[in-house]
């Protein structure tokens, strides 16, 4: 399966939603162009005028943050509309994108009982963590896993995020509900679930890893054979073994995307 | 499992203290986004390209995707890219890097390319590819800035030279790397010791031909991949002249080394319309280059006195100005004991006929020919002071153009660019200016001059006939008739069809030939011809002598090919 890039409207939507999200009035919305008001916030994020900043907070002045212009379509945005074209390679998206990571990086939150349930509801703990998974030499590839840990029973389930974004969830916690203490600590919590993705690893096929280190063998003979009966090495064969080390060891990599605790009602998962 | 595992440890920290301070929490859309966006960013496949889909505004050429593919992928981001000159190394280069770091293997890049070219990879880099390159000003950038292009020779001096070392570079690429073909320079130097994790060399010209510059180059990308020096001398020695000759060799190369030959490409060019202009002197204009001809017999077997007579000459056929700034500086030197170094009266008898001229027939023709055309035109003209009286001379005639001259700084050079690319409608370059700039949306070249050295040439027009180049290329040849002038036109351009060639291909020619500076040969037969029947027969020999190697030098490089 390969990942297509985001469509354009795909791009419109999320805008949209990161600004909203992030309550910046949407001041324009068009066809091809968007003009929104952002906050102090986001300004700060956004528009690189550390210097602007302090100058009004030392001098307790009136803060006034920036209109942002983003233009996702040129052909149907006019020639004096000025504004950052916004596409799937373009600085400005990526800047917010990772600003979204960011901002995104811890949650909690309760699911909203059923109408009609009957007395106070109990919610059980649960944490839930997106993991990006790196198989990197001097090569590349990712993979995204999903992992839920319900923290009473100690079960795992996976694509916990797709099951959960199909669930009524809300951040404060709803009447008639009450909460199940953890039996697993958040901190133990992260540990299983780290135990996990490294079993799953485990599973793999690491053929990829060997060939790295293959190819890392193959260059590392070359240098070997270049500097042959030579017994004082120089620098530069330090230096370039030392290249051929961070270009092809294969490493694993889990950077956690972002997580949470979700407070759900039993027998949801 | 027996790679290592590496858990971000970095997470948790801030989510146990949110825990014990209740907040503050994400907004679910917003978490929902960053997943999303995370999934978007995810390469799920060690192959194929994820560039272009970044890339949006660019449409790279099938092999120049083709050649980032491979270099990724084959030959594990260490590569000398070899194309033929014309066929957009840049951009080649500017995927691979741009893979690179959407995979996120790179990070700190350093651009090593000669110092006309450094503003114009920055701008292409950011524009092009969406990477923040800069160009290096001063010493604290290197530690700053993680993508920075900078000349070889600014790096390789103290105080850069140190912090450049003590850099992490990911990723180097050197432009023009056939420049590093000596092992002994202190530029090789320089480059061998900085360490390469990933690595591109870019060479215009071609490097089959000398054996130990193929070891020197693919070395510095590779120590060890062609052996060690002894070994390699001992196995393809110092007496075959060429890489042809040894199979093995040509493999080992073309695993590390990348050539598309234009003809691999599919790309159709456009065409090259050249038309001679051939110009008549007006009688003063003619006296004065009879009146230094005349000098010619009196001091032939004196070779420096001849070259200046000559160098008269051909001023002689650009303007009076380029003449009398010649002589003025003639006056000027002296010999050890005070004496002039030239004969005075000579000069003295030359200045007045300068003086005498009364028009620049030349120069007439370009106005005429310029409102002809009645678009953007680029004259070239081999001397500084024919550019400052062209420039004047337009001006009177109501035509506005720009200087270009090698000695502008960067900034310089793109604002004439920028000033040519709008009202004005001329740009008078001399020979070093024509260096470092895209011209592409010019299509009309006037030689003024006609420089000696046919690569010259080629360079010049190579300006604007090149990739993106939509429309033919006129090129218009000034010669004035009966002069040392027509007779280089006639007697070697033409005969070699220098003009209608397709970029790149006499430099591929004039290379194998090895012949050592091909304009001193020309020099050397107009110099020392004592007769026009002389003249002509040498300048046959080396029309033949280039003919005969394009015929047959052609198929015996083709197999050097990337297959």
């Amino acid at each position: 399966m390969v990942v297509s890039s985001m469509q354009q409207q795909e791009i419109v939507n999320f805008l949209e939603n990161y600004f909203v999200s992030n309550h910046c009035e949407i001041l324009e919305r068009h066809p091809g162009y968007m003009t929104v008001q952002l906050t102090v916030d986001l300004d700060k994020q956004l528009m690189n005028r550390p210097f602007y900043w302090t100058y009004v907070e030392k001098t307790g002045g009136t803060p006034n943050p920036m209109k942002l212009t983003l233009i996702t379509d040129r052909d149907q945005t006019p020639d004096n509309v000025k504004g950052d074209f916004i596409h799937f390679g373009a600085p400005r998206l990526h800047q917010i994108f990772e600003s979204t990571k960011k901002l995104a990086s811890y949650i909690r939150l309760y699911q909203q009982s059923p109408p009609g349930a009957q007395g106070n509801t109990p919610l059980f703990p649960w944490l839930g963590l997106n993991v990006k998974i790196s198989y990197k030499s001097d090569r590349k590839r990712d993979v995204l896993m999903s992992l839920g840990l319900q923290l009473i029973n100690g079960i795992i389930v996976e694509d916990f995020q797709e099951k959960v974004e199909k669930l009524p969830l809300t951040p404060k916690i709803p009447d008639h509900t009450y909460t199940m203490s953890p039996l697993v600590k958040p901190q133990s919590g992260i540990n299983r679930l780290q135990q996990y993705v490294r079993g799953y690893v485990e599973t793999q096929d690491h053929s990829w890893a060997d060939e790295a280190r293959q190819r890392w063998d193959e260059d590392l003979a070359l240098l070997n054979s270049f500097y042959e009966g030579i017994e004082e090495k120089p620098e530069s064969y330090e230096i370039e073994k030392e290249a051929l080390k961070e270009q092809y060891e294969p490493k694993v990599l889990v950077e956690i995307i972002n997580g949470g605790l979700f407070y759900l009602c039993q027998n949801t998962m | 499992m027996n790679v290592d595992f590496e858990f971000d440890q970095s997470w948790q920290g801030d989510f146990l203290q949110r825990i014990d301070d209740d907040g503050p929490w994400a907004n679910w859309e917003l978490y929902k986004l960053a997943y999303e966006v995370e999934k978007h960013q995810s390469i799920p496949e060690f192959e194929g390209l994820q560039a272009p889909k970044h890339l949006p505004q660019l449409t790279p050429l099938p092999h120049q995707l083709e050649v980032a593919k491979q270099v990724v992928e084959k030959m594990n981001g260490k590569a000398i890219l070899a194309d033929e000159v014309g066929l957009g190394k840049t951009i080649e280069a500017g995927l691979i890097l741009k893979e690179y770091m959407i995979r996120g293997l790179v990070k700190k890049v350093l651009i090593l390319v000669p110092a006309s070219l450094v503003s114009q990879w920055a701008s292409e880099l950011n524009q092009k590819f969406y990477i923040p390159a800069v160009q290096q000003k001063k010493s604290y950038m290197w530690e700053q800035y993680d993508v920075i292009v900078s000349s070889i020779d600014t790096a390789k001096r103290s105080p850069h030279r140190e912090i450049v070392y003590e850099q992490d570079y990911d990723l180097i690429i050197i432009d023009e790397a056939h420049k590093l073909k000596n092992n002994k320079t202190k530029n090789y130097e320089f480059v061998q010791n900085l360490k390469k994790k990933f690595c591109l060399l870019l060479t215009a010209t071609p490097i089959q031909n000398r054996i130990d510059e193929i070891f020197n180059l693919v070395s510095l990308l590779k120590p060890g991949h062609l052996g060690n020096q002894e070994n390699f001398e001992e196995s393809f020695g110092k007496k075959s002249r060429s890489i042809d000759d040894h199979e093995h060799l040509k493999e080992l190369v073309n695993k590390v080394m990348i050539r598309n030959r234009r003809d691999d490409t599919g790309i159709e060019w456009t065409k090259r319309k050249v038309e001679t202009v051939p110009i008549e002197f007006s009688e003063t204009e003619q006296e004065l280059y009879d009146a230094i001809s005349a000098y010619r017999s009196s001091f032939s077997g004196f070779a420096s006195s001849m070259f200046s007579i000559l160098t008269l000459q051909r001023e002689a056929c650009s303007s009076r100005e380029a003449v009398y700034f010649t002589l003025k500086k003639m006056l000027e030197k002296k010999n050890e004991d005070g004496s002039s170094a030239v004969p005075e009266d000579m000069v003295m008898g030359l200045m007045k006929k300068v003086e005498q001229v009364t028009q620049n027939s030349k120069a007439e023709k370009a106005v005429e020919l310029i409102k002809q055309i009645d678009d953007k035109v680029i004259i070239f003209t081999e001397y500084r002071a024919t550019q400052m009286y062209l420039q004047w001379f337009l001006q009177q005639n109501g035509i506005s153009s720009v200087p270009f001259r090698g000695g502008f700084k960067r900034g310089k050079k793109d604002w004439m660019r920028e000033l040519f690319k709008g009202k004005f409608q001329v740009l008078i370059a001399t020979e070093a200016g024509g260096e470092g700039i895209n011209l592409q949306f010019c299509n009309h070249i006037i030689n003024y001059d006609l420089p000696w050295n046919p690569m010259r040439l080629e360079q010049r027009i190579g300006r604007i006939h090149r990739l993106g180049q939509e429309k033919d290329v006129h090129i218009y040849n000034f010669a004035t008739k009966n002069t040392v002038e027509e007779h280089i036109l006639k007697l070697l351009y033409e005969k070699i069809n220098l003009f209608e060639r397709v970029i790149g291909q006499l430099d591929d020619i004039l290379t194998r030939l090895d012949l050592g500076n091909i304009e001193d040969h020309i020099q050397d037969i107009m110099l020392r011809s004592r007769s026009e029947g002389e003249m002509k027969i040498k300048m046959e020999n080396l029309t033949s002598i280039i003919s005969f190697e394009e015929q047959n030098g052609g198929e015996q490089h083709a197999a050097t090919g990337n297959s």
